[in-house]
């Protein structure tokens, strides 16, 4: 959790710099089961973590003017721009979505807007696009399903990953992994929620799925495929579901119900 | 400060804490720390061309009257967005109408009601001004040709020190049965009249400024106020400037008017000038104030009645609220829209004499009202058009 | 509203005689019952600075310009050829920014902006027209239309966007080769500028809440000082509720309870983003009317900024965000009945449903629908004087 307002840099930022974290990826699926006004969403945003808008370098220039930077390398786009790639062929997606405002920001999203164009004649087998931030937040909500994997600056990432975890029914459901060079991080992105702490009500779902990430970053795939399957099965079942879903589980419940059939699958 | 303030029944200490924070700092600022305010500067409501303005519609005929400036404003396409705060007896309203009038800069006002002879109640419209720090006051005597008054052809300016002298509100019973009344002259409030005065006088063309006052008898007070003036006036070489004595001023006045240009006064005889002048001419019913501070500024009738005994019998007199209301515009800088209902108003007055009974006429207020709009849609000005 | 009885036998028996005597009300005017109908003056009309700008704009501007000439809409437009992808032919800013000063009123398509600037230019050429005018608030009205079936319904938020700093000043520069920075500039007199404009809008609109949305979390500096702008201002009204929301936060709540959502302030770039979600919820860039404001001028122009060019000449465009952005000019001029008359009219044809541009679902051209919202005008009653 980051404090509003003054202070010193966010220790997610320092996690992320010293890490070296610079890819954000968050899948947002439609879980069967749960039923939000969207359904048949997926979704896969990855985010530039690294620069743009957050790269903390702030400053009162006069009295009452703040200046702040937002920082576009060649290096880090071109990082995240061929993971995006290298990540859609590994997980047999069909299209990536470059999402920039390159008509406003011509030099900083151009340059990010021009590696990823680098990428895709590299990788020429997947499908390509570019759009406008605007375009994107006004055709998602209308129909999410024509896009596919988006990748993007900072910014534009912690917005529209958000957003998109809001289709599918909340930060609780989706997980997120941060791909560095020096390591990866896997995490769930809701809050703290101090309110339910220690009341056994939390939903472990977004956790879960990004340990299933994780095996998957990992090589683990067979586990991963496992615990997914359990954690879905359950859900769609709806037998233990947590309060955020509509049910009236514990967290323990539904936790021993996914295992109980990752045990039987087993 | 406050424990002078001292009531018939001794209720201090409910005094100190009841009072509301607004007329508190005011009162304090005012008095303890007679410096000019220090306001942070807000932006202005000005969103397309058009002015938010607050309107506070006060007691007795003022909602009736505040009704014909919205009709008229209508007709006129006047680019005017009113804000209408109804002021009870709560001392939450009184806060929230003067929150308003800070984030609009402008408003225009009926006169409130304060509705309470209890000492610990200081007059909600002096609380306004206070608080908003409008030490100035104007008012235009200009005689309407066709109202049938003792005097003609009458021009007059009456600049008023709006904040403190007689009205400071400072009383207390020493002994009992003895009442002290204090009057409070700061020489940085009667430095910022003259200026305004004068100021006044050289950007709009007039010759001379009259200071009235009473300084044989009140030496220091008055003798500060007259001093300030006089040191003011040497700044300005062009405009000739005199001073009266409060009690030959009001003599002059009934006899020869003509004589005075632009007076400025301390606030208990800008009170009774002005209502003298008022009558000179025709009546309550015709003048507008003005009343300025460094950021704000608010519009009302000339004369401070409320006229609850006429209210709702279509008879009371619109032109002094459509006066006040114009005076607005003017100041907001909507100057062809000022003109266009200016002249209606003076048409309706002064050419078809369309009067209501306070100037011995027999028409109805909505009488005037309409004779005004109609004037208004006959008139060939049509301000959109032309940038001012 | 005995001003406005009296009025009526007079425009029946079209007196000219000014003198006659009247029907007279002794009851007090009211001027809320005068408000529903309003007169105009003869002869006064109102001129309009008109850009048609790229894609589906001009066929969009001919829309409204043809209904306001089958209404007897008082208004002229002076038409402005103004575009960027077009620079040999577009009119130089200076004309078209001293005509918007002189009319303070202008109807604006969308302008496309390019991903390179003609002659290597940052800025955009909508940029400058903002800068050259001071358009500093962006209000785009999100409402829910009747008849129009979406995932959400009731949606009724105004989202008010700082348009003239922020990320979207064009101040970019390439440090080193392969590093470009990009400034982002907050000023605390244009924060409380807009904050201010966001409560004065609620205020006079009768809205009950105004939500900051910001990054403070992160940028602490700079969204930090937007939020303390915020929150100084609204201290000043007490009567309207004020809370913050983080922008991804906020974007989240957006598509899954926009509801809860009145008046939205926001800095530029979550502006844009914000606009654009919202307007998605509720059927698209065709349907939704924004507004630009600075001191003295408006310009009225579309939520959602697509140009739409693919569509270009295939007359299947949905004016209805031209027409209610039209509407909400009419009601600014001092024309409210007109402005009333659109929004009925609108309203009527997609509650029919009969009638429907591709976006919305129907098979109707941009033509056929505009002649629908033509035949459901009803002609307000004006006042005629002679």
């Amino acid at each position: 959790m980051t404090p509003v307002g003054k202070g010193h840099r966010s220790l997610n930022l320092a996690l992320r710099k010293e890490f070296n974290l610079y890819a954000n990826v968050r899948p947002c699926r439609s879980l069967e089961g749960f039923k939000t006004l969207y359904d048949q969403v997926d979704v896969v945003t990855i985010r530039e973590n690294t620069e743009g808008e957050y790269s903390g370098i702030e400053h009162e220039i006069v009295d009452g003017v703040v200046q702040s930077i937002k920082l576009i390398t060649e290096e880090a786009s071109r990082r995240v721009a061929e993971f995006a790639f290298q990540y859609t062929i590994e997980n047999n997606r069909r299209k990536v979505t470059a999402v920039h405002k390159a008509n406003i920001m011509r030099m900083s999203d151009g340059l990010f807007l021009r590696c990823c164009r680098e990428m895709a004649h590299k990788y020429k087998e997947v499908k390509f696009e570019e759009k406008y931030l605007d375009t994107v937040c006004l055709n998602m909500v209308q129909d999410p399903n024509q896009y596919d994997v988006l990748v993007m600056p900072n910014l534009y990432g912690d917005i529209l990953s958000d957003m998109c975890a809001g289709l599918v029914g909340g930060l609780g459901l989706t997980p997120s992994g941060n791909i560095g060079l020096n390591g990866a991080l896997f995490e769930s992105v809701h809050g703290t929620a101090p309110d339910i702490a220690g009341q056994d009500k939390a939903n472990p779902t977004a956790l879960l799925l990004s340990a299933v990430m994780m095996l998957r970053y990992m090589q683990l795939n067979r586990y991963g495929d496992l615990i997914e399957k359990a954690c879905f099965d359950t859900i769609k079942e709806a037998k233990y579901l947590t309060g955020d879903l509509g049910g009236k589980a514990k967290c323990s419940e539904f936790t021993n119900e996914i295992c109980s059939k990752v045990a039987a699958a087993s | 400060m406050a424990a002078r303030i001292i009531c018939r029944q001794n209720k201090l200490i409910k005094t100190l804490i009841c009072r509301p924070q607004s007329t508190m700092s005011a009162f304090e600022i005012q008095h303890k720390t007679p410096l000019i305010k220090k306001t942070e500067p807000i932006p202005v409501a000005l969103y397309g061309g058009r002015h938010a303005v607050t309107m506070l519609p006060g007691g007795g005929i003022g909602p009736e009257l505040m009704s014909y400036v919205r009709e008229v404003f209508k007709y006129a396409g006047a680019p005017v967005d009113f804000e209408v705060i109804d002021i009870d007896p709560s001392d939450e309203s009184i806060d929230y109408a003067l929150t308003s009038i800070k984030r609009n800069g402008v408003a225009i006002k009926g006169n409130i009601e304060t509705k309470s002879e209890n000492t610990e109640i200081i007059s909600r419209n002096v609380a306004i001004r206070n608080e908003l720090d409008l030490y100035i006051n104007i008012v235009h005597c200009k005689s309407f040709p066709g109202v049938h008054a003792r005097q003609s052809n009458i021009d007059l300016m009456i600049i008023r020190q709006n904040t403190e002298g007689e009205y400071a509100m400072l009383e207390h019973e020493s002994v009992y049965g003895v009442i002290e009344s204090m009057k409070v002259v700061t020489e940085s409030n009667s430095e910022r009249v003259a200026r305004y005065a004068f100021e006044f006088a050289k950007r709009n063309g007039r010759k001379k400024v009259t200071t009235i006052h009473k300084a044989n008898i009140m030496k220091l007070s008055d003798g500060l106020f007259l001093d300030t003036s006089k040191r003011i006036a040497l700044e300005y070489p062009e405009i000739e400037h005199n001073d009266m004595i409060i009690d030959n001023c009001c003599m002059q006045l009934v006899s020869n008017p003509h004589q005075f240009d632009v007076m400025m006064m301390t606030n208990l005889y800008g009170s009774i000038v002005s209502n003298v002048a008022c009558g000179l001419i025709g009546g309550a019913g015709l003048l507008s104030g003005r009343n300025y501070g460094d950021h704000y500024a608010i519009f009302e009738p000339g004369t401070r009645n409320t006229g609850t005994a006429i209210a709702g019998k279509n008879i009371a007199n619109p032109v002094a609220m459509l006066s006040a209301s114009v005076d607005m515009l003017e100041h907001l800088g909507h100057q062809q829209h000022a003109t266009l209902i200016r002249r209606a108003i003076e048409k309706t007055i002064c050419e078809d004499r369309i009067h209501t009974s306070d100037l011995g006429g027999t028409a109805k207020s909505t009488d005037v009202v309409q004779k005004v709009i109609d004037h208004i849609l006959e008139s060939d000005i049509r301000p959109w058009y032309k940038r001012y | 509203m005995s001003l406005v009885t009296r009025q009526l036998p007079k425009l029946l028996l079209q007196t000219s005689q000014v003198t006659a005597s009247r029907n007279i009300h002794s009851s007090i005017a009211n001027s809320n019952a005068a408000k529903a109908d309003s007169s105009e003056r003869e002869g006064t009309r109102i001129k309009c600075t008109l850009i048609p700008g790229d894609g589906v704009g001009p066929e969009l501007v001919a829309s409204v310009a043809s209904l306001f000439k089958n209404t007897g809409i008082p208004v002229d437009f002076e038409n402005y050829f103004f575009s960027e992808v077009n620079p040999t032919l577009s009119t130089n800013l200076e004309d078209v920014a001293s005509s918007i000063e002189r009319n303070r009123v202008c109807l604006k398509g969308i302008l496309a902006s390019p991903d390179f600037g003609y002659l290597g230019e940052l800025q955009t050429l909508n940029m400058k027209l903002r800068n050259a005018l001071d358009l500093y608030a962006n209000v785009v009205h999100v409402k829910s239309l009747p008849g129009v079936k979406r995932r959400h319904e009731n949606i009724d938020c105004v989202i008010i966007r700082e348009q003239t700093e922020g990320e979207y000043s064009a101040l970019e520069h390439e440090s080193v080769k392969g590093v470009v920075e990009c400034l982002k500039i907050v000023t605390a007199k244009k924060s409380q500028r807009i904050a201010k404009f966001a409560f004065d809008y609620a205020i006079k609109n009768k809205r009950k809440k105004v939500t900051a949305v910001h990054k403070a979390n992160i940028m602490k500096l700079g969204d930090g000082l937007f939020l303390r702008s915020c929150e100084e201002m609204a201290k000043l009204y007490p009567t309207i509720e004020f809370e913050k929301m983080i922008v991804d936060n906020c974007t989240m709540q957006m598509v899954s309870n926009p509801q809860q959502f009145d008046v939205m302030v926001t800095p530029n770039l979550y502006g844009n983003i914000v606009d654009n979600l919202a307007s998605g919820l509720v059927g698209g860039a065709g349907v939704v009317a924004g507004a630009s404001y600075s001191a003295n001028c408006v310009v009225f122009e579309p939520g959602a900024r697509h140009t739409f060019s693919e569509a270009v000449g295939k007359n299947v465009a949905n004016p209805t965000a031209m027409m209610l952005c039209a509407a909400k000019l009419l009601n600014h001029v001092n024309l409210p009945q007109y402005g009333q008359m659109i929004r009925d009219a609108v309203n009527k044809v997609l509650l029919d449903g009969k009638v429907r541009t591709k976006d919305l679902g129907g098979q109707a051209s941009t033509q056929e629908y505009t002649f629908a919202v033509i035949a459901n005008c009803k002609q307000p009653q004006i006042q005629q004087k002679k």
